[in-house]
């Protein structure tokens, strides 16, 4: 892996947000308004700010490890130990979210447009994308990001406009859903919802110092947080809960009552188009963090040849659950629960203890002189 | 890999996935489908249900064959019933017969029949809403009267101004912005309503005209009796019951009042216009009210709803009192008595009489989904539900069984805009009180 700048920030923004909110166009809507009825929105905001705070502490105790990534700073407090420790926890975590990813696309869009299409070959096609872009490597998996956010942020954007003429506010009553302990206590393991937030600390390699990773990371978890945030009160605000809650594809729900007259209808296919570009970036990003951290965990020199079988691994570990039902129970119990033990548990906890070994040494290095 | 090699991979992948994506399991030639427009649901033997598909002829539609310009009428659409278990089995077993494999997203209305609108129709609403190809905007109508009502007004419409029915069928649904007697009640709409705690479904009703020729035409089913008026007023009819003879048998006219997914009712014209004001997406329509000084005439008013009603629900001894003030904005269309109520100081008599006409309609209406329907079809639960910290709190409180105890304080507030043409009416001469 080349250890040199070939990004700037708006790429490294654009990838976060993409890892971020492509779950605004899965079910994320309807898990939280599962979760807290009419108050998905405000535990949105709430869980957004929680964030926003474990990043800056995240961000302050990695000021003293500038240019380093994750791996880095394992072997810094381990040697190679816990370099190998952090770096196949990273991969096992995100092998694990992109399988259930990959089937999550596969189903929902066997569900909208190839009905009678097998799960394997849709499968298939999304796999085959994947090895594609991530052969080519991260630049142009990162400039490709940067292009394609502004056209889903146009498509979300036309669905949530078009949405205004059917808002009710209130649908977003009771303020406070089902209570404020299931927002403000129950909600906490939901800053899961950010942990797409973990590329972060692996890009510093490609990028500048630990400015540019802190503002990056405070812009992404702000823009996020708006597009999470917007996206899901819109939502809310055109389907009361318990409706809210029922809906396998909520955005593209939302996207399927949309009619600008009776000339603009069927907006769902800019849907479509936005939700296919997203789902493909998503997908090979992740694929090319996996090979990429397993690379340089075991200091292999080449990341290509793990492209393969990571691909047969994601393929065939998507296909083991038996139906979409079993998907989402994983994505609302599993993922969106406790994904945030890696990003932001083993991170946290890793550069306190990083930062308490630097602090050790250079005692040490004093009490030497 | 050099970098010709490279380009031919590239190629031959592209190439692989675009033909294998478009060719394999979900190919469906356009010329293999065939679009029903409208369902139709009765009751039928054996707790089965009669599904009648309206189904539009491509070529016909299209303006195709000999003549072209379209089919028009009958001759654009092929209708078929069958009895089945349930929807979607239903559309297996004419699939059987039917050269072309059905294709349901081009549906544009759902008829349930009375009978089955009463017994309840939440199981057909939830497969609809859970079936992929059934568009969520699709509108959803009652037909009123026994039997099999619903294929009865589906065989019998017939849109002669327009060669595609599909767009006969949406031009005439959403004449509600501009007629006031039917309102968009929707799939999508309908289930929101049918599963919330704070309002209540509506549904268009629909039937077929029941005069042969104009010499048969009566009154008798108009609602102006049971309102205490001495002449029906355009809004006092529902569906099938209008006075009115043509080719075009089918009607559109009031609402089915549901308490969840049981029909408990009906709405005439009027009244689906006050529960559009009440709204406040009532457009704008022409309305009749009586002279305030000339007993014998009316004056004609184009009124309509420029802002948002405001509705206020206080529980009072545990009763909810519920306050609205609708703002309404009209323009004289016609005065048969010739008084010349366009003159500043006679407008001010005009509006408080058609305040007073509509407050006093409102306040029957509401008393009626009150003390009759026991529905919230205006929906003052999402009033009350804002007063709720909780979810808990609200479903506790049981909105539904507190409404038809409710007290209702109505206000409208209508301004007169505009004469129309006229400054004033002159009264033609040779009489003593001008008329049209």
């Amino acid at each position: 892996m080349e250890g040199k700048v070939i990004f700037g920030k708006r790429e490294a923004i654009s990838i976060l947000l993409v890892l971020i909110c492509n779950q605004l166009i899965l079910g994320f809507p309807s898990i939280m308004s599962n979760s807290v009825g009419s108050a998905g929105w405000i535990m949105t905001i709430y869980v957004s700010i929680i964030t926003l705070c474990l990043f800056l502490i995240m961000a302050k105790l990695y000021s003293a490890f500038e240019g380093k990534d994750l791996l880095d700073i394992g072997e810094f407090v381990g040697g190679n130990i816990i370099r190998i420790i952090v770096g196949l926890l990273v991969v096992i975590d995100t092998v694990f979210l992109i399988s259930i990813k990959l089937r999550e696309y596969t189903e929902h869009i066997k569900i909208i447009s190839f009905t009678q299409s097998p799960v394997s070959f849709i499968t298939l096609f999304f796999t085959l994308g994947m090895i594609i872009s991530v052969y080519y490597g991260i630049e142009p998996l990162v400039r490709s990001a940067s292009i394609v956010v502004p056209v889903v942020a146009v498509g979300i954007i036309i669905v949530v406009a078009g949405s205004v003429k059917n808002f009710e506010f209130s649908n977003i009553m009771p303020i406070l859903g089902t209570g404020p302990y299931d927002i403000f206590v129950g909600g906490l393991p939901r800053i899961s919802i950010y942990s797409g937030l973990l590329p972060l600390f692996f890009i510093p390699p490609f990028m500048g110092g630990y400015k540019d990773i802190k503002e990056i990371g405070i812009l992404a978890i702000i823009i996020s947080s708006v597009v999470l945030t917007l996206g899901i009160l819109a939502y809310l605000l055109v389907f009361p809960y318990p409706t809210s809650a029922n809906s396998v594809l909520p955005f593209f729900e939302l996207s399927r009552v949309l009619e600008y007259g009776r000339f603009f209808q069927r907006i769902e296919s800019v849907f479509l188009l936005t939700w296919s570009l997203a789902g493909m970036i998503y997908l090979s990003s992740g694929l090319y963090f996996i090979v990429y951290v397993f690379s340089k965990t075991f200091r292999l020199k080449y990341y290509r040849p793990l492209i393969i079988p990571f691909t047969l691994i994601i393929f065939a570990s998507s296909l083991i659950p038996k139906s979409l039902i079993e998907i989402m129970y994983i994505d609302n119990k599993i993922i969106r629960y406790y994904s945030w033990i890696i990003t932001f548990g083993m991170t946290l906890i890793l550069l306190v203890i990083a930062r308490l070994v630097k602090r050790k040494k250079r005692g040490m290095a004093k009490n030497g002189k | 890999m050099g970098s010709k090699t490279r380009k031919i991979f590239i190629v031959l992948i592209v190439l692989i996935m675009c033909f294998s994506m478009t060719g394999c399991f979900d190919k469906r030639e356009v010329d293999d489908l065939v679009n029903p427009i409208a369902i139709g649901l009765d009751k039928g033997r054996n707790r089965s249900i009669r599904m009648t598909l309206q189904i539009a002829i491509p070529t016909k539609v299209a303006g195709g064959g000999e003549g072209g310009g379209g089919g028009g009428g009958k001759e654009s659409v092929s209708y078929t019933t069958v009895e089945a278990p349930s929807i979607y089995s239903g559309l297996n077993m004419i699939n059987t017969y039917v050269s072309k494999q059905l294709n349901m997203s081009q549906i544009k209305v759902l008829v349930f029949s009375e009978e089955l609108a009463r017994e309840g129709i939440e199981k057909y609403v939830n497969s609809l809403m859970r079936g992929r190809e059934f568009r969520p905007n699709s509108y959803l109508l009652v037909a009123r009267g026994s039997g099999n009502a619903a294929e009865r007004y589906l065989r019998a419409v017939e849109p002669e101004l327009e060669s595609n029915p599909a767009k006969y069928y949406e031009m005439v649904l959403s004449a509600y912005s501009y007629t006031g007697f039917s309102s968009n009640t929707t799939l999508v709409n309908f289930y929101k309503n049918m599963v919330s705690e704070s309002s209540q479904p509506l549904a268009v009703l629909a039937d077929i005209s029941k005069f042969e020729n104009s010499d048969d035409i009566n009154m008798d089913n108009s609602t102006y009796r049971e309102k205490g008026r001495d002449f029906p007023l355009e809004g006092d009819f529902k569906a099938g019951d209008m006075p009115k003879v043509g080719t075009i048998k089918s009607e559109i006219m009031g609402l089915a009042v549901f308490n969840g997914a049981k029909m408990v009712g009906e709405f005439d014209g009027e009244e689906t216009q006050l529960q559009l004001m009440l709204e406040g997406d009532f457009g704008y329509s022409y309305v009749t009210i009586p002279d305030p000084i000339a007993e014998d005439y009316v004056v004609l008013l184009s009124i309509r709803q420029n802002r948002k009603p405001k509705r206020t629900v206080e529980m009072i001894d545990e009763k909810p009192n519920i306050k609205v003030k609708i703002y309404l904005e009209a323009d004289i269309l016609s005065i048969q008595s010739g008084i010349n109520y366009e003159s500043i100081d006679k407008v001010k008599i005009l509006e408080d009489s058609a305040e007073e006409f509509i407050e006093k309609d409102l306040a029957k209406m509401l008393e009626k989904t009150a003390k009759e329907f026991k529905s919230d079809t205006p929906g003052f639960g999402k009033e009350m539900k804002g007063k709720f910290l909780t979810w808990d709190e609200w479903i506790n409180f049981n909105w539904i069984e507190k409404y038809p105890e409710s007290k209702f304080e109505v206000d409208v507030d209508l301004k007169i805009r505009r004469p129309g043409l006229m400054l004033r009416t002159y009264p033609a001469t040779g009489i003593e009180v001008g008329e049209e």
